[in-house]
């Protein structure tokens, strides 16, 4: 095969175990901030299913990261399965109110679509705040540390390797959804509907596959931030963690796989050598979107990627 | 109660309606949807704060002072921001609007920190009593303010030469430019007519409410939903959306719940676009991809 003899892939291999090996180096706050980037990451590959893919603006990707969070916090304390079962479901439980958000977004186009998605995120925020007993209300609810093979996963190391495995697999998933006839059918409806079915390719079929993806991606993420922090609280899942998601897509670059993966990295570290000022953050944010949008639309990784070919993400497959 | 409601709803709605009216301006003259227009409204009760209370101007100078001051801030926004990406896709504007308004967000959090200023009230009449209900004097400057406003803007687009471009322009942007109108010209005076609506918004509402950076985005969704309700897109409907949002706001509040108060505007978005998207003054329009 050879896929086998691909440099890409070798590359990749070196730089998960140069990855794995960090905590060997660093001290528990970089770990800490290292799990935060994996989480991120996959949380910007989610929103980009619909904002990147698919092309449409929707604001519900904290809904689906806050039902990921809850929905592994509930099947671990209220239902007592075991983590990996919690964290399965969850998953599950995104994609499906990710399907949910997905049939209305059938009958409703560009601001309204944004409006809709984003008063439900709200309305999410809310059923949290009010959640009683099941969700903990508004002080949220701590969690118990995950187990797997009898081993709890209570320090930041090893929260930071499983998180690291989950997000390798997330990528890699993503990375072949995208190269598949359904990822590219997805981008085929995103780019021109009337186009699309013209080519026997159903839209209504691939839109709600894009939001159900997308909610099963944000829901892990959301799992995996509930289980680093070891509690949840409807304060994660505000407006705010809403723009940082959007931010790193449209900083790494729209429509990539590496694109929001990158943008989580340089925008999950950043704003932690910025602390010190308040509002730092958002004006480093607003000048780095601003210049990319007027200056490199397709985002940072596209920037490079026209610079250097080699990078560009090809989709060998049937239609090439 | 529930005269005392309405009269309280009215109030509240007429800061919703006029924000949701500048949104509108602009949406239906450049097809742009502000989502930083929250953050605008945010921007113009700060500055007239800074004039009155740490410059101590009277109120009338502090008020235009501010109006001026975001005339240019929007006048700015639209030349070296929008103006550079105006022929790309309404998705690249939209985040654009964003980007706008993480860059307001954070220029007032370096100034501010994250404190939460309180504003004495600026006028200190008695309140008037009409039977058993109670009009505190800055809710009434509200109404009347809002009300003024309200009309004056309907009367200047619907019976002035400039209103009457407005309207043409916004009709067809490539057909104004033809018969020799100056579409980009045309275009910053619309972003300064509506940042000027958000500044005299954050005026009204200075007084009655805290200040914080993070102010404007419960603003910008409760405008959408006065959009929405009245029909999108639709200037009459922006007002009337505002007013019913907010009078049913406070019914909701006093005869259900408070808690349910919060999720009202939400819920409201949800019912009209699932259920009746054309809103109570819009037509059925077809979708801008």
């Amino acid at each position: 095969m050879s896929r086998m003899r691909d440099p890409k892939i070798l590359i990749m291999a070196v730089a998960v175990a140069l990855l794995a090996c960090l905590p060997l180096f660093v001290n528990s706050y970089i770990v800490y901030i290292a799990a935060m980037i994996c989480i991120n990451a996959l949380m910007a590959l989610g929103f980009n299913f619909v904002i990147g893919f698919l092309g449409q603006l929707v604001f519900a990707n904290t809904a689906f990261f806050g039902v990921g969070a809850y929905a592994y916090s509930i099947l671990l304390m209220h239902v007592g399965l075991p983590f990996p079962l919690a964290l399965l479901g969850a998953c599950l439980a995104g994609g499906l109110i990710g399907l949910i958000v997905g049939l209305p977004a059938l009958r409703l186009r560009g601001f309204e679509l944004a409006i809709v998605t984003l008063a439900f995120n709200e309305l999410m925020r809310w059923i949290y705040l009010h959640s009683g007993s099941i969700g903990g209300g508004a002080s949220g609810m701590g969690l118990r540390p995950a187990t797997l093979f009898g081993y709890e996963l209570i320090s930041d190391t090893s929260k930071y390797l499983m998180i690291l495995v989950v997000t390798v697999i997330g990528i890699w998933m993503v990375s072949n959804i995208a190269k598949s006839t359904a990822g590219r059918a997805i981008v085929a409806v995103g780019a021109n509907e009337f186009a699309a079915s013209a080519l026997s390719i159903p839209p209504a079929r691939y839109n709600i596959l894009a939001f159900a993806l997308s909610g099963f991606f944000s829901a892990i993420a959301g799992a995996l931030f509930a289980i680093l922090l070891g509690r949840v609280a409807p304060e994660s899942f505000g407006l705010n963690q809403l723009l940082l998601g959007f931010a790193m897509v449209m900083v790494g670059g729209l429509g990539t796989v590496a694109g929001p993966v990158l943008g989580a990295v340089l925008l999950t570290a950043a704003p932690e050598f910025l602390r010190s000022i308040p509002g730092a953050e958002e004006i480093l944010f607003s000048v780095l979107l601003i210049g990319l949008l007027i200056f490199m639309p397709s985002g940072l990784f596209g920037g490079l990627a026209a610079l250097f070919p080699s990078l560009r993400e090809r989709h060998r497959g049937k239609l090439s | 109660m529930f005269g005392q409601l309405v009269l309280s709803g009215i109030s509240q709605g007429a800061i919703y309606a006029l924000v949701a009216l500048g949104m509108t301006v602009l949406y239906r003259t450049t097809s742009v949807l502000n989502f930083g227009y929250g953050e605008t409204f945010m921007l113009g009760a700060f500055s007239f704060y800074v004039f009155l209370k740490i410059a101590m101007l009277p109120f009338i100078v502090a008020a235009l002072l501010t109006i001026v001051l975001m005339v240019i801030v929007g006048a700015l926004t639209e030349r070296f921001l929008i103006r550079p990406i105006m022929m790309r896709p309404h998705l690249l504007i939209a985040m654009m609007t964003i980007a706008i308004s993480y860059l307001f967000r954070g220029a007032t959090r370096i100034v501010w920190g994250k404190d939460v200023l309180p504003m004495p009230p600026v006028f200190d009449f008695p309140p008037i009593f009409v039977g058993d209900m109670v009009i505190t004097s800055q809710s009434l400057v509200i109404m009347l303010a809002g009300a003024v406003l309200v009309i004056a803007f309907f009367a200047f687009f619907n019976l002035s030469a400039l209103g009457k471009l407005m309207q043409a322009a916004s009709h067809s942007p490539r057909g104004a430019a033809l018969i020799g109108i100056n579409v980009p010209l045309f275009s910053l005076c619309m972003w300064s007519l509506s940042a000027a609506i958000a500044a005299i918004a954050g005026i009204l509402v200075a007084p009655v409410t805290l200040l914080y950076p993070d102010m404007g985005a419960t603003t910008l969704l409760k405008a959408f939903a006065a959009m929405t309700l009245g029909g999108f897109g639709n200037l009459g409907g922006a007002v009337l959306g505002g007013l019913l949002l907010g009078i049913s706001e406070q019914i909701c509040g006093g005869y259900i719940s408070t808690s349910f108060m919060d999720i009202f505007p939400y819920v409201v978005i949800l019912v009209v676009l699932l259920i009746y998207p054309a809103g109570l003054l819009g037509r059925q329009e077809i979708n801008r991809v």
